[in-house]
């Protein structure tokens, strides 16, 4: 009797939860959809008459702020940022697993470096940047976002290639492969997996980095999630609510679809490296 | 292992180390240095030795420790409502989740979303005449506050703060309390326990780790806070809202004090290995069990 009742409580806090946990979208997607007089007049999360006009509106002011320069700096900066994170960590991580180097210093470190705000290292990066001439570089911006998700990737790799069976590799070793060809032809394609699911991580958190973004970039490279910005201001005077929506929405869909897509490997991923970490 | 795998091993990290060197220990050695420098952007490569003045000069700083105490307080309120929060949702969504996984990509989706972002969002949402909030409060109860000013901004930043991050500590809590085998409750069911005495006794004894863990990885997530601060507020609302990272971001970005930046900075990482060297602790204390 009581059983289906508790089930439709339950059904009721989860679409509350989705609803006021994805309020922040939500209602920016509704403004977007707007137009600007009707954004004036109604602030309610009825659309009277849905339009495209504000997502017309932010291409069309590409000549002061170009949204597709900012969607492929991010792009081009996070990409750099996970594959190069990835690169590195991956040789280490087997080190670790199988030769025991450095598993005393290096983890340590990288599990400790997620728990240090990475401001305290902002200033002198900045300075470094300035004299060697990274900022407002795309790749500059990436070496940041790769030092951002070193920490994460190492983790996750150090535990899965610890956990691969030694016996294949073992194998390979007797067949007379040198320890690159077994990275790359027995330990890499055993660890697909773990490299699909870290580097969407990896993806999605240098595509929402802020700190660094605002901090060293100042037109060339900025990413979308600083110069998302710009765009409050763009109209000189007020605001224009429905372009800067728009803007916020364009922004934030690439993670998003990402996240709906892989969520499976996305919580494994965010799981492990919370555990293990 | 025969030496030339060590050798090998030492190859394999070496990149790795190369760039931790060049991207995180060469920038720590100029930390080091500027803060007991006197130093400007005229003379960056030519610091002038100065002792600790630098420091001195954080310590006396009232906003330096009022930027302390609004991030310590911060990560501890925003942590505690997390945890909680995340673990009656966990628990009580479980049944939901064990028949449907993807449920729980909805939960999920509001990680997804760049926190200056989030912040920017706010601003929207908070607005008085376009944004919805202010416009269902006035809807349903004729008032709203003022959620950016002094009296309520810290209370907006939790608000705004737990909502995106709750999901963090329902995933972990979720994934914990999933893994609790199920022969462990039928034994303690057997045994009479039921419902909430089952929950005390049985599950949140072998969810403490993870509780523990969740909310450390939160108040540390939270103590650093910066994006959808600066992008909501920046310094606003008095300087009430002044975290550590923004701090330090304005004393260098706003006033160009190098010196008073880098000094606040070491502090702050005295500070965070405080806490970690007392995390490591309480964890391989607890790592027998």
């Amino acid at each position: 009797m009581r059983k289906p009742l508790v089930n439709a409580l339950r059904w009721l806090v989860f679409a509350a939860a989705v609803v006021i946990l994805n309020f922040p979208v939500i209602a920016t997607l509704v403004t977007s959809l707007k137009s600007e007089a009707e954004i004036m007049t109604n602030a309610s999360l009825m659309i009277e008459a849905p339009t495209l006009d504000n997502y017309a509106a932010v291409f069309a002011m590409a000549d002061r702020f170009d949204i597709l320069h900012f969607l492929m700096n991010s792009l081009v900066a996070s990409l750099i940022g996970s594959v190069l994170a990835i690169a590195l960590a991956f040789p280490a991580a087997y080190a670790m697993a199988r030769f025991g180097v450095g598993r005393s210093w290096l983890l340590p470190l990288a599990v400790n470096l997620r728990a240090v705000p990475l401001i305290i290292f902002a200033i002198p990066i900045y300075l470094m940047y300035q004299q060697v001439g990274l900022l407002d570089t795309r790749f500059g911006l990436a070496l940041i976002l790769c030092l951002v998700n070193v920490p994460l990737v190492l983790v996750l790799f150090a535990s899965s290639i610890a956990d691969l069976p030694l016996e294949i590799e073992e194998a390979g070793r007797v067949d007379g492969a040198g320890t690159l060809r077994l990275l790359a032809y027995v330990v890499a394609p055993m660890s697909l997996n773990v490299v699909a699911a870290s580097s969407v991580l990896a993806f999605i958190y240098s595509w929402n980095e802020f700190l660094f973004g605002l901090m060293l970039t100042t037109n060339n490279a900025t990413p979308v999630s600083v110069g998302a910005s710009f765009f409050f201001a763009a109209s000189g005077g007020g605001v224009r609510w429905g372009v800067a929506a728009a803007v916020m929405i364009l922004a934030t869909l690439p993670p998003l679809a990402l996240g709906l897509l892989m969520y499976r490997q996305i919580g494994r991923s965010m799981t492990a490296g919370a555990v293990k970490g | 292992m025969p030496r030339t795998s060590r050798f090998e091993g030492r190859l394999l990290i070496a990149p790795l180390t190369a760039f931790l060197i060049a991207l995180l220990g060469f920038p720590l050695v100029l930390d080091i240095i500027y803060s007991v420098s006197r130093v400007g952007f005229e003379n960056i490569r030519a610091p002038e030795p100065i002792g600790f003045s630098n420091y001195a000069k954080a310590v006396a700083d009232p906003e330096f420790w009022a930027a302390a105490w609004f991030s310590l307080r911060f990560g501890l309120i925003v942590a505690v409502i997390q945890v909680v929060a995340g673990l009656m949702l966990a628990v009580f969504l479980a049944p939901l989740f064990a028949k449907r996984p993807w449920l729980i990509a909805l939960l999920m989706l509001p990680m997804m979303v760049a926190p200056a972002l989030v912040g920017l969002m706010y601003r929207l949402i908070l607005h008085e005449f376009v944004g919805a909030v202010p416009y269902y409060l006035l809807e349903w109860y004729g008032d709203f506050p003022a959620f950016l000013g002094r009296d309520w901004a810290f209370t907006t930043l939790v608000t705004v703060e737990t909502l995106q991050w709750t999901p963090f500590a329902l995933l972990i809590l979720h994934s914990s309390y999933a893994a609790i085998s199920p022969d462990i409750r039928e034994a303690a069911a057997l045994d009479g326990a039921r419902g909430r005495r089952l929950f005390v006794n049985i599950d949140l004894p072998l969810m403490l780790p993870a509780l523990g863990l969740t909310f450390f990885i939160r108040f540390i997530d939270s103590f650093r806070v910066f994006d959808n601060l600066y992008t909501l507020v920046g310094p606003g609302a008095g300087g009430s809202t002044t975290s550590m990272s923004i701090y330090i971001y304005q004393a260098f970005f706003k006033v160009g004090d190098i010196g008073l930046a880098v000094a606040a900075s070491m502090l702050l990482l005295a500070a965070s290995f405080v806490v970690l060297w007392a995390i490591n602790g309480l964890t391989a204390r607890k790592a027998p069990l």
